[in-house]
């Protein structure tokens, strides 16, 4: 067991009070899941944590008409349930409800599995991506928002004075899916993720994750799909040969998978995206 | 940093470092050696414990994250001295534990899923144990038991039901 250690713990019942002891140089600890492994691999525990799950309003799903709001401290399993059968959010279902395993979903949180920097294979990432979220933050100079895709880019840097307070979206996606490969049915972390989304504009708009260290859009490939002539009619076997000819992705290498492996198995993800999609919009 | 929480239904109060993973003051403070602490890292499921009735891994758990709540264990589902959990008694009398190391963990997944979801089917059963790793493979066993658990469950209510009518 732990010896006695002078650490400092702040339950922080506001944003102001969990910046404050931000400032005073205390990390954020949410769920734990990622944090209380730090000793495994040879990382200490920080001397000083704040935790923000005594904060209500980091802690809800706002759901309107136009417009939804996801507190930071709101575990995988409670997104689930809030966004369940909400046409366009089933990617950020998928990946709340198919990331890890149901014990460590009732307990990550959304601020901690978009703020660890080390994790390549982030669920929420590409699927908060495709919504093209806006993220926000408190900073030490006052609150900050900023695109999903600016945030995971710059977050080493943005969050060295900054605590993440929520996660904004539109609701202007027709329908989405979640792809994911993890090498076992179960359990381990995704070898590639594929987030893939279709706007009221007919805008195809996908997401990558897991295979390069920080999930990036597929630019390349959505610009395909939009100079398909026509635009492009849903067909998972012509989005798989565009995934090929448009695969610019440099896949990491890792324990799970090496990196071409990664970059190889993505044209696939993609027509079972498509698929589902199709599937989907066939429901609605 | 004090923390004070419930233990199997009793008042604790723990004086030490609040980083402390509940696992070890299970086992360590308590000798409540039913949650095992096997990965460590919320791989095997075999340190799951509920907390507020959720299963959660105990071994990623920081004790100064459990202030106010009400942890249960193994040993608190049941004592052994009183009934066991409906469970519990079903994995007994279908002989599905060889080892024994993945099934504190496993009744405590499966207990809160059985709570929460009567109506389930094969299929959700076995998405509730991605994380409770039986290295004695013995799955089928146990999902067969919990299907019957329930059907037990369901046909006790449908007689209670119209006996009530
Ligand atoms: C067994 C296992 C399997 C997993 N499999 C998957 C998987 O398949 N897919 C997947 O996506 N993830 C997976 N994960 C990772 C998991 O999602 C992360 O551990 C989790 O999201 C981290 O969230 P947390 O709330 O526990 O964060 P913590 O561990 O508390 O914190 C993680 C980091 O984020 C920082 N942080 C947290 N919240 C904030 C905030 N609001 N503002 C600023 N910084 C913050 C912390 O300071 C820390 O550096 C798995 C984890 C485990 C243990
Ligand atoms: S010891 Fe906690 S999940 Fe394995
Ligand atoms: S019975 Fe041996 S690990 Fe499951």
């Amino acid at each position: 067991m732990a010896q006695s250690v002078e650490r400092s713990f702040t339950v922080a019942g506001s944003i102001d009070e969990a910046l404050a002891a931000r400032q005073q140089g205390a990390a954020v600890l949410a769920g734990g899941t990622w944090m209380m492994r730090d000793p495994l691999r040879g990382v200490d525990l920080p001397e000083a944590v704040v935790t923000l799950h005594r904060i209500p309003a980091l802690s809800e799903v706002e759901v309107d008409p136009d417009h939804t709001v996801i507190g930071a401290a709101v575990t995988h399993a409670v997104l689930g349930r809030a966004l369940r059968g909400l046409a366009g959010f089933e990617a950020l279902v998928g990946a709340a409800v198919g990331a890890a395993n149901p014990g460590i979903r009732r307990v990550a949180t959304v601020g901690g599995n978009l703020c660890t920097l080390d994790f390549a294979a982030a669920d929420l990432a590409p699927a908060l991506l495709v919504c093209e979220a806006m993220v926000e933050m408190e900073t030490f100079d006052g609150p900050k928002l900023i695109g999903i895709s600016d945030f995971l880019r710059d977050r080493p840097t943005l969050l060295a004075d900054a605590i993440l307070t929520k996660v904004h979206l539109r609701r202007d996606l027709i329908a989405s899916a979640h792809i994911r490969l993890p090498l076992r049915m179960a359990g381990d972390y995704p070898v590639a993720i594929v987030s893939i989304a279709v706007d009221k504009d007919k805008r195809f708009r996908i997401a990558v994750g897991s295979v390069e260290a920080v999930a990036r859009r597929w630019t390349a490939l959505e610009k395909a799909l939009a100079d398909e002539p026509g635009g492009f009619a849903p067909n998972p076997e012509r989005a798989a040969e565009l995934a090929a000819e448009n695969n610019d992705f440099h896949g990491r290498d890792g324990t799970e998978a090496d990196g071409w492996y990664r970059r190889q198995v993505l044209p696939a993800l993609v027509k079972r995206g498509v698929a589902a999609l199709l599937k989907t919009e066939g429901q609605a | 940093m004090t923390v004070t929480f419930r233990l199997n239904g009793e008042d604790y109060r723990f004086r030490d470092d609040p980083m402390t993973p509940l696992v070890d003051i299970l086992r360590q403070e308590h000798f409540l050696t039913g949650t095992k602490a096997v990965c460590r890292e919320g791989f095997c499921g075999a340190c799951t414990v509920h907390v507020d009735g959720e299963a959660v891994p105990s071994c990623l758990k920081p004790v100064g994250l459990l202030h106010g709540c009400e942890v249960t264990t193994i040993e608190g589902l049941s004592s052994g001295q009183e009934a066991l959990h409906p469970l519990q008694a079903a994995f007994e009398a279908a002989d599905a534990v060889q080892c024994g190391m993945c099934f504190p963990g496993m009744v405590m997944s499966l207990s809160a899923f059985m709570r929460d979801n009567p109506g389930a089917c094969r299929a959700e059963i076995k998405s509730a144990m991605v994380g409770n790793i039986c290295r004695c493979t013995g799955y089928e066993r146990i999902v067969d038991t919990v299907v019957d658990c329930l059907d037990t469950h369901r046909q006790t209510t449908e007689t209670a039901g119209s006996m009530n009518v």
